[in-house]
């Protein structure tokens, strides 16, 4: 039968493909094909975006760069379309420069990435002084709110034996100590007069007080190691002398370590972050990778000439994005055999994908209970509707709405209750959620409660399988550094687009079955 | 020969040897090499049907309103109102949903063969649904079809509970395969899905009596509900039936399919619908494994092409009949 041979060529086209990629990334690039216990390496990206008003104008583009850029053995390296790039050493550190004489008129973004290994984390040790020990200069701070500031210096020098006891006590007085009424005052002050924003408010009350106990103290930004929580804005950190060397600390978190806290400092030295001339509305903004395999490795591997089978290569903030893309595919392998080979009913063919991936991002059990929730309500309101005689478009336009406030609430109310987890509720597919409960709702009507439920367990079902095999770590890992492997699946799933077998399902359907 | 684990479930190599049919084998093998899928249409919508079955001269329900806007719907029940009784159904629903049965009219409201009351306006929401494409095959917009109900023959009301029974014939090659009568219950509240209660009932090819009844996959002799004996039942114009099903494999060209029918009191067989994608539950009412009638089928056609329709009648009554207890 030539279809039949025409299959088994292209199973054999897409194994030989994918496996060959695989072990030729494993041997000749030295990929490893097993997930390590640990990340080694991480991979930092700041992406500088700015407007470009007046085409005339030259642009000059000064990025404060992390201190280990000055490593030569540091993985690092620009992207600027239309943009000099250079580096600039000053005296507090090091800097990017972008330049153009006349860029194009509109938005640019410009890229900065740094890859370092695990054991480099904070970046944040002390450093020694050089040259003159600095002298704080006064904050200007005076009358009652001098006063205030002095009460809190004191209370804090009381309990602490050197500047770094001392740090941690201000700044757990600060934060903890709301009620106290020097804290309150210095507050106000800085609120109202300063007109410093709340985020902010820590960390110029935080530097000012240290200046005024005489220890020199400057801004410096971080990053937040966590590759979970997408683009992220800097993080302010406060740096301060001891006298002998500088030190970079957290004041939200005065008596953690920032290793501990997985903070990597982007610059300090009290240079500003950014500095844009010729643009408006600049920002910086910045994207964590953890890379899964030793650096030298990684960069053989982007400078291979299969560069275009990876996704390394991209951007961080896309490759970040792709992170839960190439699952998509696992999940629908998952329904395939469990549709075809198992045989359960679900809703919709590939809603269980969805939901699976919205799992991916919360917690399982909570997120099955929300689900539920949401589908029970829903489904009470969808019948309440029923009896209004709506045409179908706006009935479940309506659902759709009703969805939404019932995630609202939900939110709502466990954030009174201090359930956290349930804000990541918005990660739920909520048109398709809308679609499940009308289609629900008919099945109930026309087969019965029984199917209707059996069948949207189905679906819960198959999407927990579909996580499950999804978090695997090493499924993860395969589907970010071999995707290459996605041809194996595919070939697989051609395999079983021939499958000819009973379901297992049909082995119970048919166990009554008997010859006349 | 009973097994502990046949309360459970059957092992593939025991379906296999019973020649049952699994869904994963009817598409691969049957369904998708013999319906192209540009026939599909032809059956997914009602209209188009019976279209070609009148151009057959095959008997269908008469159509009596095609309701295709929300304009027709306004005025849908001033045109019904010289008919007491009819059916409403979705042109391209599937698996009988959204079919709605008026039995008769009492003052202004339609009450239905259970019973149940409908108001002008919720016979006009239905229409509205159907509209929409909530019953309809992906969803897509939709006409509503309302026809003449068919006043089953007398044998059949026998045996089924309020709802009428129809007959599915399921057809490879245009060659009459297998047969079942579908009959309502109490429980299945009028519809004939075997899933939700209904009776199948086996149909010998040969001769159109029925050979074997089953309820909830267990054998049955007598209605559940009335009583009334299943088997040895003689459907009535049991030669004619099968000369419409071969007749709508010839129109409608597919390789494989089910057609559906019911036997009017007065009109006799009356063609309801063609399924290209007929389900499987018919080789538990014949207690026969699809496989059994499919494989010989296969092996004629490999043979004679181009056999005509009255020798692959002659064909299926004479190879495919039942084998009755005594001869077996």
């Amino acid at each position: 039968m030539s279809s039949q041979l025409r299959l088994i060529l292209a199973v054999l086209f897409l194994c030989v493909l994918g496996i060959g990629l695989a072990v030729y990334k494993n041997r000749s690039l030295g990929v490893p094909l097993w997930v390590g216990t640990k990340a080694t390496s991480w991979l930092v990206e700041a992406k500088v975006s700015f407007f470009h008003g007046e085409a005339a104008a030259p642009v000059t583009v000064k990025l404060a760069l992390p201190a280990a850029a000055a490593d030569e053995s540091i993985g690092q390296e620009a992207g600027s379309l239309g943009f000099g790039y250079t580096t600039e050493a000053g005296l507090s550190g090091l800097k990017a420069v972008w330049s153009a004489r006349q860029p194009s008129e509109g938005s640019h973004a410009l890229y900065y990435r740094v890859r370092f290994p695990e054991r480099f984390k904070t970046g944040g040790g002390g450093e020694e002084v050089k040259g003159t020990p600095p002298v704080a200069e006064s904050p200007g701070l005076s009358g009652p709110l001098e006063k205030a500031a002095q009460g809190l210096i004191e209370k804090s020098r009381a309990v602490s034996a050197d500047t770094d006891t001392f740090f941690t006590h201000l700044f757990l007085q600060v934060a903890k100590d709301n009620s106290a009424q020097e804290v309150l005052l210095l507050r106000r002050h800085y609120q109202n007069v300063e007109k410093v924003s709340e985020e902010n408010l820590l960390i110029v009350m935080g530097i000012d007080l240290l200046k005024l106990a005489g220890i020199p103290a400057r801004l410096a930004h971080g990053v937040r190691l966590d590759a979970n929580i997408g683009p992220q804005q800097a993080l302010p950190l406060i740096e301060y002398c001891d006298g002998a060397t500088w030190k970079v600390k957290n004041p939200a978190q005065p008596n953690v370590s920032l290793r501990s806290e997985n903070i990597f400092v982007w610059n300090r030295g009290g240079v500003p972050l950014l500095d844009v001339i010729g643009g408006e509305n600049s920002k910086v903004s910045f994207t964590v990778v953890k890379d899964m395999i030793p650096l030298d490795r990684m960069n053989s591997l982007r400078d291979s000439p299969f560069l275009a089978s990876t996704i390394l290569s991209l951007p961080v903030s896309e490759r970040a994005v792709f992170r839960y893309v190439v699952l998509i595919p696992l999940g629908a392998f998952v329904v395939v055999i469990l549709r075809n080979i198992v045989g359960i009913p679900t809703l919709g063919t590939f809603m269980p994908v969805l939901l699976a991936l919205a799992f991916l991002e919360m917690d399982l059990g909570l997120g099955i209970v929300m689900f539920a929730v949401i589908v029970a309500v829903g489904l009470y309101f969808r019948f309440l509707l029923s009896s209004m005689n709506l045409l179908v478009v706006p009935r479940v336009a309506a659902c759709v709405v009703i969805v939404t406030m019932l995630m609202l609430l939900m939110s709502l109310i466990s954030w009174r209750l201090g359930v956290r987890g349930v804000l990541q509720i918005t990660l739920f597919p909520m048109i398709i959620i809308a679609w499940t409960i009308e289609r629900m709702s008919l099945i109930w009507e026309e087969e019965g409660k029984r199917n209707a439920i059996m069948q949207v367990g189905g679906s819960v079902f198959v999407a927990v399988v579909a996580y499950l095999v999804m978090k695997v770590p090493q499924i993860q890992y395969w589907a970010q550094y071999f995707p290459e492997l996605l041809l194996v699946l595919l070939a697989a799933i051609l395999l079983i687009g021939r499958y000819t077998g009973y379901r297992l399902s049909e082995l119970h359907r048919f166990r009554n079955f008997s010859e006349s | 020969m009973k097994r502990w684990w046949h309360r459970w479930f059957r092992t593939p190599k025991e379906l296999r040897a019973m020649g049952v049919v699994g869904i994963n084998m009817r598409n691969a093998r049957f369904l998708l090499p013999n319906n192209p899928r540009r026939l599909y249409q032809r059956v997914d919508n009602k209209l188009m049907t019976k279209a070609l079955a009148e151009e057959r001269g095959l008997e269908v329900p008469l159509t009596y309103l095609v309701v295709t806007s929300p304009h027709d719907v306004a005025f849908m029940e001033k045109k019904l109102l010289a008919h007491e009784a009819f059916v409403m159904k979705p042109a391209r629903g599937s698996g009988g949903k959204g079919v709605l049965v008026i039995d008769h009219r009492d003052g202004d409201t339609y009450v239905k063969p259970s019973g149940s009351r409908l108001t002008g306006a919720e016979l006009r929401h239905h229409a509205e649904n159907i509209l929409a494409g909530l019953y309809s095959l992906g969803g897509n917009r939709d006409h509503a079809l309302i026809e003449y109900r068919v006043t089953p023959a007398k044998v059949l009301t026998e045996i089924s509970f309020q709802g009428a029974p129809d007959i599915r014939i399921v057809m490879l090659h245009g060659y009459p395969v297998m047969a079942m009568l579908r009959a309502a219950t109490k429980e299945s509240d009028g519809r004939a899905n075997l899933h939700q209660g209904a009776i199948g009932i086996g149909i010998d090819l040969a001769t159109g009596l029925t050979v074997r009844a089953v309820h909830h996959g267990s054998m049955i002799t007598h209605h559940p509900d009335l009583k009334s004996p299943l088997i040895g039942v003689q459907i009535p114009y049991w030669d004619k039936i099968l000369e419409i099903a071969v007749t709508c494999h010839e129109m409608t060209e597919l390789g494989y399919l089910g057609v559906d029918l019911m036997v009017d009191e007065t009109k006799g067989p009356l063609m309801i619908e063609v399924n290209a994608r007929p389900g499987l539950a018919i080789q538990m009412a014949n207690g026969v494994g699809l496989m059994k009638r499919l494989m010989p089928v296969v092996e004629r056609h490999k043979l004679k092409p181009q056999e005509s329709a009255a020798d692959r009648i002659a064909f299926s009554r004479e190879v495919l009949k039942a084998r009755t207890s005594a001869s077996a």
